[in-house]
């Protein structure tokens, strides 16, 4: 098994970090898992009740100049790691200036993701410095559970407003009720609502639009065309979650999507950011409520 | 017995006085709890030292910085000419706590030290008329000195006032322990860890940078010490906010390391005490400071020598003029680390005695070297080595006394 990559371009490495550093936001530990084409960064979904799941796609091409691998057999391509992201994002946040950055897997005391950077130096000679990343080897026996998630048919998707409205609003909601509810429709409106035995408080977001077909998010599915536009989806979701969700994001989306589906009442919080000269990564980070709204609420 | 100083600190615009004043404090602050102020005809030094007694720092201003300085001493009765305070860290760091508006509002502060009321008084004369005074009560004590000869040490550096903060940025807050190693051909630092079994998933950072970036380089020996980050944090943010280079001065793993800056106006410095050995794992033996009187080197010399040999009434016999430390590692015998312990637990019970009598004084390995070679041989270093700080805190008892 062997990893090397090297980025180059300061952009790329900010991009990265940042990406790094939000998911660190959002995890202690998390799986790296890295074919010739991509890296992802999945938090299996323990979401039996009330868990944060979380998958983020990187295409290598965007951020590595230079990117070889060779998988655990020829047969499966591929590497996957647990580590801590705070790890990883603590080593990557003080190298920003770094003329080069060469990312391999290592085995010193123990297998570790070695991030060894340049650091550019009035003289001839760069200094040097290394991180050494301590990271797990995951067998293939247990590759099944970080796969790709996929998506079920959704009945409403709808793209957010600015997170940080959405994360003002949030906060305020924190310290009113654990549980909040998201609504939307397929006509671009969009409720946060809590309920308690004293008060209930609801923000009503309006013209927010609704994404297209199967846009965005890369799996099948997509919003049933026989609802009513104006029937409102429902998903209750604990609030913390939820705020630590939007605390970490550090990636500035160009576009985030919320998608609700009633059946199995999950709400799906799919971001979408364009980087400069190419695809997207996506973040897909899946909140399960608790418990289920109530039946009537649907269509 | 009166000896009242006076000082006066002016807001000299270039200067900005008062907000040095303060983040000497900071710095010290960072080291220990307290804070021995000794006011001297040579200038004002500020000296703090950690509980451990692994790290000591020293800030001496001289007259010059200030408006005023008058210092008057008297005829004294003992060697002392001066009244010593120690200060509480908390009860002077609040004072200059924000430095901007310090630099902002204050126009003049003075300090006078009166030794017959015990007070400390600080005032601030600010803008718009304002005068803050402060009374801050303080004890009288023995200084605080270490003793370090710089001159003695084989290897120098002088690092380039952010060199040492840019190097030091790579290492988490957190990081306590940090081992530096030069060789003449390079110089790195790296993160340390007990070895234990939470070194299996620590991450590691290692730095490094080619003697080139250093004003002056001379690694006479290769050498590789390991000693507290968190202590030198604070003194490397001071220097680095008045640009100032730093120089370096150390020798092998056990002998303690002095950072230290010069100004016209000031001088400052940290020394601190390295591991005996800086991987190594059994071998690392609890050696503290030890800490003696002022009065007589020959006395230290051969209490340590004694000292080595570690006996119960040996320890015993260390509890007039010294504190809190234990057996420094020898080629021969060494005393089992229980029995040291205990030898040292009794010690330290024992010498609760009033804080007037305890003297605290810091001895390096370079004050031997005047006497025999035999007792330079056998005694290591004073301030030579430090476990790790749970050990020291096992025998050591943070003694309220010092």
């Amino acid at each position: 098994m062997k990893f090397r990559g090297k980025i180059v371009d300061v952009a790329c490495l900010n991009h990265f970090t940042r990406v790094v550093t939000t998911i660190s936001k959002l995890t202690k530990t998390c799986v790296l898992r890295l074919n010739p084409d991509n890296l992802f960064f999945v938090l299996s979904g323990k979401v039996a009740n009330g868990g944060v799941s979380m998958w983020c796609e990187l295409s290598q091409a965007n951020f590595f100049d230079e990117y070889q691998m060779e998988g655990v057999s020829p047969e499966n391509n591929e590497i996957c790691l647990e580590l801590a992201p705070e790890n990883l994002s603590r080593a990557l946040k003080t190298i920003q200036n770094a003329k080069s950055v060469k990312v391999k897997l290592t085995k010193k005391h123990c297998p570790c993701l070695t991030v060894c950077a340049e650091l550019p130096t009035l003289s001839s000679i760069s200094r040097v410095v290394t991180h050494d990343v301590p990271v797990d080897v995951i067998p293939k026996r247990l590759w099944h559970e970080f796969k790709e998630p996929s998506v079920p048919d959704y009945d409403v998707s709808i793209y957010l407003p600015p997170l940080k409205t959405i994360k003002n609003v949030v906060d305020r909601m924190k310290n009113l009720s654990n549980f909040l509810v998201i609504e939307a429709n397929m006509n671009g409106e969009m409720n946060l609502k809590i309920e308690t035995d004293l008060v209930s408080v609801t923000t009503y977001f309006k013209d927010l639009g609704n994404p297209p077909w199967g846009d965005g998010a890369s799996q099948d599915g997509g919003p049933t065309q026989s609802r009513d536009p104006d029937s409102m989806a429902e998903a209750r979701v604990d609030v913390r979650k939820l705020q630590q969700f939007l605390v970490g994001q550090q990636v500035n989306p160009s576009k985030s999507m919320c998608s609700e589906f009633i059946c199995t009442s999950s709400t799906s919080v799919t971001k979408v950011s364009p980087k400069a000269g190419g695809a997207c990564p996506s973040l897909h980070p899946r909140y399960r409520p608790s418990e289920c709204p109530p039946p009537d609420s649907a269509a | 017995m009166e000896s009242v100083l006076e000082q006066s600190v002016a807001a000299n615009p270039e200067l900005f006085c008062p907000a040095v004043f303060g983040r000497a404090v900071h710095a010290l602050s960072r080291v220990g709890d307290e804070l021995w102020l000794d006011p001297t005809v040579k200038g004002l030094a500020l000296r703090s030292v950690n509980s451990a007694q692994s790290a000591y720092a020293c800030f001496i201003f001289s007259p010059l910085f200030f408006q005023q300085y008058s210092f008057m001493g008297c005829v004294p009765k003992q060697s002392s000419k001066t009244v010593k305070c120690k200060l509480l860290m908390k009860s002077l760091l609040p004072l200059f706590r924000c430095l901007t508006s310090i630099e902002r509002n204050v126009e003049c502060c003075q300090i006078s030290v009166s030794a017959s009321s015990d007070w400390v008084i600080i005032q601030f004369f600010c803008r718009h008329g304002i005068t803050k005074t402060h009374n801050l009560r303080f004890q009288e004590k023995e200084a605080l000195q270490a003793e370090f000869a710089s001159h003695l040490c084989t290897n120098v550096l002088k690092a380039p006032a952010r060199l040492l903060g840019d190097m030091v940025m790579h290492f988490p807050v957190f990081q306590e322990e940090i081992t530096l190693s030069a060789t003449p051909l390079r110089f790195s630092l790296r993160n340390y860890e007990e070895s234990g079994e939470s070194q299996v998933k620590m991450m590691y950072t290692e730095m490094s940078l080619h003697p080139e970036e250093f004003e002056y380089f001379h690694v006479d020996v290769n050498s590789e010490i390991t000693f507290c980050l968190k202590e030198l944090r604070g003194f490397l943010s001071f220097t680095e906010s008045h640009c100032l280079p730093v120089l370096v001065h150390f020798d092998s793993a056990g002998k303690p390391v002095c950072f230290s800056v010069e100004d016209t106006l000031f001088e400052a410095s940290v020394v601190l005490a390295t591991l005996i050995e800086s991987k190594s794992t059994d071998s690392i033996q609890p050696v503290g400071i030890q800490v003696h009187a002022t009065s007589r080197y020959v006395d230290a010399a051969a209490l340590r020598v004694h000292a080595c040999e570690g006996h119960g009434e040996t320890g015993r016999e260390r509890i007039t003029s010294s504190q809190g430390s234990t057996v420094s590692p020898q080629p021969d015998p060494i005393p089992p680390l229980p029995q040291t312990q205990q030898a040292n637990k009794e010690s330290i019970s024992v010498n609760t005695s009033p804080a007037s009598s305890m003297v605290c004084t810091l001895l390096f390995k370079a004050l031997s070297s005047e006497h025999d070679d035999n007792v330079c041989a056998a005694t290591p270093p004073v301030l030579a080595g430090y476990s790790d700080e749970e050990m020291m805190e096992e025998f050591c008892p943070k003694s309220p006394s010092l």
